[in-house]
């Protein structure tokens, strides 16, 4: 399979317009979910498919470190290969990885101006111009709104959009719109939410807002390989097209 | 030997070059009665400290190879390893390190927390070393102690907090006051040999109480009784607060700092006491070994005398008498006369003469029991090689060796370096099993072959140094190599049958790349179209190719032959006739198969402070590095990137330079990845002039 088949073929692209990225520049998403359920499995797809059309990534994580990082990065990478049968796998490995950029911070020392210090020395040394944001495990219940609106601002002044992985709790009621607490204030920020919910084997991929239409296709998440898949009635849908 | 376990430190002392670590040591040997008289670093008595034994230590006032020696102190047992305080022995280091139990930073009151004392903690973190801090030299002028702790906390990082104060600084430096006792203590006699305890002077007192305010709020951490006590504003004892500091050293939550200085002889001895009431003793520090029967998992080792032995070889030094092996005994006991199993080689090793060194002197012993460090006599081995009881397949350090990257031709200038450069070779090739040398077949130039630039220029200095051989080098040398990206037929005859005796031999089949192995060969002829017993000829015959590529003469690697058609002569067919066309038949093919040259990728990780991390990126980048990412670790960062070998020579003058000498960085090999072409040209191009310049 070429490369430019496994963009299109890419089930993520009926999260939004088949042709074009979910997010305007600036523009923030967010993959809710309670632990455990695959939401930086996610963050790392969407991550490869901006990474397979030459657009580059910039993977802040809060928890991990860089090794685990690169771990779920080779995982999903293989898993997509396996499961699109891509031949030359270790070559497009190679061609797409130049193009992604990993930092970890410890939460606490975590601030705005200095991932714009940090972003800055990278794009004003030719080191990388990302397209995309991942910023994994940034606490929404100690985040305060002026930082989210500062990072949409340096967003939008780089030309990124942002995703964020956002934990939920299975306590913690959601607000009147369906919302989830933690997002439930800072609402008006997110262009894009998905959730991931568990539903006996399988875990459903639900648009709280925005992106896929209602009438869209439901998507799964393969729990074995952590990989988006349609469901079987949409397969049918599409192929009958 | 102190049959009490419990009773033995194993420490090190590590620091900055020059904050007086020697020194330091040889006041503890002093103190301890070891040595009768001291002599100093630089001393003008032409002996030198005691434990720089080797010349060019003596000469640089440095510590390279680190001895080993110990002492007695109050009846407990220290083995001190003297470690190198300069950032090109980090090899040095890091094994001494392995073996220690504690350390003591030292660090200099002037000059505070260097890039050195940051690449040596950084060492101690990696290998969860508890440690004391010693802030030497408070008789210098700009003296100030309580500032070299403000820098322990803020670019360490560490818990550091003050367990003395000094009574005056620079030249009037006396004394210190104890926190922990709340006691003065003075240093009487010519050699500061006299301990004189008294009452804290009248001026100190108020400072005193504030420090151990201070001192009491950081160890409740680790004891409710002692928060207990403080709460109900009670008297604490000083056992009491010292068994709360040594719960927070022994997990490195707290960093009690000592000060004094021992070029004066102040302070010393509360420190060796504080060796023997907070450092662990060997049951109380995890050690790990690597299971060789199950895939090398971690083992833990028990410390118990019981147990079978296994030891750990870390250091070597030629001595008068020949080898002598300084080894660390984690379990069970060494005893003279018996037999053990050198694990690498699978060998019998018995135990013949067993000494306790005292850096020049040595005393002989009947056992090592659990925990201690000693010296053997007369074994073969390679450092870093484990010893156990026969049928234990423990490891203490990986067996996976990894291929040299880089290589330099050296030539001796005259005879007797030639002599002298042999022997040398002989001995580091047994240190070390990454340095490896052989004889070109070609120049006949003796080459050594190493994991890196600093490597292989580390060893030629040693060289000189220890063994007087002077050898010019050469241009360091990558390891390049070549492969092929894709199948190709061939079908070639070599034929000569004009004149004398003819050679014939035809061969089809062809090459693919193959990525498990180097080279693979298969044999699919059917019908005998090329004689059986001529086949092992074919097979050497490509074999023979493969060590030097026809498009660059480097080593050809991951090709797979198939031959599957030949023909062969009733008279002319010869096994020579067949290598010729197995030869031939690899060149003619070998371009079509589209060759490449694969370079050493090297993973690359800088640690350096925040604000230089940008700074970093762009070295990186400029070296076609492909930056994985950066971690961020308080107030440093670390940088982590995949960048080609031969981009990163003279990387560590520029690093240096460009971060003010804080930033440093390791490296070690990744993998073989394929040259971009242009720098392909490149090669080619200088390649053939080299050919020319010869010519």
């Amino acid at each position: 399979m070429l490369r430019k088949d496994l963009i299109y073929r890419n089930p993520l692209r009926v999260m939004g317009d088949r042709s074009d990225d979910i997010l305007p520049e600036g523009g923030f998403g967010a993959v809710l979910a309670r632990a455990g359920l695959g939401k930086t499995a996610l963050l790392v797809q969407l991550a490869l498919d901006s990474l397979l059309q030459n657009k580059h990534v910039l993977h802040i994580s809060l928890d991990d470190p860089v090794k685990k990082v690169c771990l779920w990065y080779e995982e999903v990478f293989k898993n997509i290969s396996i499961q699109y049968d891509v031949k030359q796998m270790n070559e497009l490995w190679e061609s797409i990885l130049p193009g992604r950029l990993i930092m970890t911070f410890n939460v606490d020392s975590f601030s705005v101006p200095k991932l714009d210090e940090r972003l800055t020395d990278l794009t004003e040394q030719n080191i990388i111009h990302p397209k995309m944001m991942l910023i994994d495990g940034l606490p929404f219940a100690e985040t305060d709104r002026k930082t989210l609106e500062d990072l949409k601002a340096l967003a939008k002044s780089h030309g990124m959009h942002v995703w964020f992985t956002v934990t939920t709790h299975r306590h913690e009621a959601s607000d009147g719109n369906g919302m989830p607490h933690p997002l439930s204030d800072v609402e008006d920020l997110f262009e894009v939410a998905f959730q991931l919910q568990p539903d006996g084997k399988q875990i459903h991929v639900a648009a709280l807002k925005g992106g896929m239409a209602s009438a869209a296709p439901t998507l799964l998440l393969d729990p074995s390989t952590m990989l988006i898949n349609e469901t079987d009635d949409a397969q049918k849908s599409s192929n009958s097209k | 030997m102190s049959a009490d376990i419990k009773a033995v430190r194993n420490i090190g002392i590590s620091a900055h070059i020059d904050s007086g670590k020697t020194t330091l040591t040889e006041r503890i040997l002093f103190y301890t009665q070891k040595i009768h008289a001291i002599h100093d670093v630089k001393g003008k008595d032409g002996v030198g400290a005691t434990m720089d034994s080797m010349e060019l230590e003596k000469e640089r006032g440095i510590t390279i190879a680190s001895a080993a020696t110990y002492c007695q102190w109050k009846d407990h047992e220290i083995n001190i390893i003297d470690t190198p305080g300069h950032v090109d022995f980090t090899i040095e280091v890091e094994r001494s390190l392995r073996v220690l139990d504690g350390a003591v930073l030292v660090l200099c009151s002037v000059g505070g927390v260097q890039s050195q004392s940051i690449t040596v903690d950084q060492q101690m973190k990696r290998y969860k070393v508890p440690c004391l801090a010693f802030v030497n030299k408070c008789d210098r002028s700009g003296a100030n102690p309580f500032r070299v702790i403000g820098q322990l906390r803020e670019k360490l990082g560490h818990n550091a907090v003050a367990v003395q104060i000094p009574i005056g600084l620079e030249a009037k430096h006396e004394g210190v006051v104890d926190l922990i006792n709340m006691k003065a203590i003075w240093f009487d006699g010519d050699n500061g040999e006299d301990v004189r305890i008294d009452e804290i002077p009248a001026e100190l007192l108020e400072e005193a109480n504030q420090r151990r305010e201070e001192l009491l709020d950081a160890a409740s951490m680790f004891s409710d009784e002692l928060t207990e006590l403080i709460l109900d504003e009670q008297e604490v004892s000083g056992q009491l607060l010292l068994s709360a500091i040594r719960k927070g050293v022994l997990t490195r939550e707290i960093t009690p700092v000592f000060m004094g200085s021992a070029y004066k002889n102040k302070g010393v001895q509360p420190l060796l006491d504080a060796v023997n009431q907070l450092l662990p003793s060997p049951p109380e520090v995890e050690n790990q070994a690597l299971d060789l029967a199950n895939d090398e998992a971690p083992v833990i080792l028990s410390s118990s005398e019981k147990d079978p032995l296994v030891a750990l070889a870390f250091k070597l030094e030629d001595g008068q008498y020949g080898q002598l092996t300084y080894v660390r005994v984690y379990q069970g006991s060494m005893e003279k006369g018996d037999t053990m199993i050198n694990v690498r080689t699978g060998k019998k090793v018995k135990i013949g003469r067993l000494v306790k060194m005292h850096s020049d002197q040595m005393e002989d012993l009947n056992r090592i029991p659990t925990g201690h460090i000693g010296a053997l006599f007369g074994v073969d081995c390679a450092s870093g090689d484990t010893f156990a009881n026969p049928g234990i397949e423990l490891a203490m350090t990986s067996m996976h060796v990894p291929e040299p990257v880089i290589s330099l031709s050296i030539t001796p200038k005259d005879n007797k370096s030639e002599v002298n450069m042999s022997k040398a070779l002989n001995r580091f090739t047994k240190e070390d099993p990454t340095f490896r040398t052989h004889v070109s077949k070609e120049t006949n130039e003796t080459i050594i072959e190493g994991m890196g630039e600093l490597h292989l220029e580390v060893y030629v200095e040693r060289m000189f140094r220890e063994y007087k051989a002077d050898v010019e080098t050469g241009k360091p040398r990558v390891a390049y190599r070549e492969t092929i990206t894709r199948k190709a037929e061939f079908n070639y005859t070599h034929k000569k049958q004009t004149g004398g005796a003819g050679q014939f031999g035809r061969i089809a089949g062809y090459i693919e790349p193959v990525s498990e192995t180097d080279f693979e060969f298969v044999n699919k002829v059917t019908g005998g179209s090329i004689p059986t017993q001529f086949i092992p000829a074919c097979e050497k015959g490509f074999r023979a190719c493969m060590a030097k590529g026809p498009k660059m003469e480097f080593p050809v690697t991951g090709v797979r032959v198939l031959i599957n058609d030949g023909a062969a002569h009733s008279v002319d067919s010869s096994e020579m006739a067949f290598q010729a066309a197995a030869r031939g038949a690899f060149r003619d093919v070998y371009h079509r198969a589209k060759a490449v040259i694969h370079e050493p990728i090297m993973k690359v990780v800088v640690e350096t402070p925040n604000e230089f991390q940008g700074a970093v990126m762009g070295l990186l980048n400029q070296r076609r590095g492909m930056i994985v990412g950066a971690q961020d670790e308080g107030p440093m960062c670390a940088i982590e990137a995949q960048v080609p070998l031969a981009e990163m020579f003279g990387f560590s003058t520029v690093l240096r330079s460009s971060t003010q000498g804080k930033a440093q960085f390791t490296m070690e090999f990744s993998v073989y990845k394929q040259v971009p072409k242009s720098i392909e040209e490149e090669l080619v191009k200088k390649a053939a002039e080299e050919k020319k310049n010869v010519a």
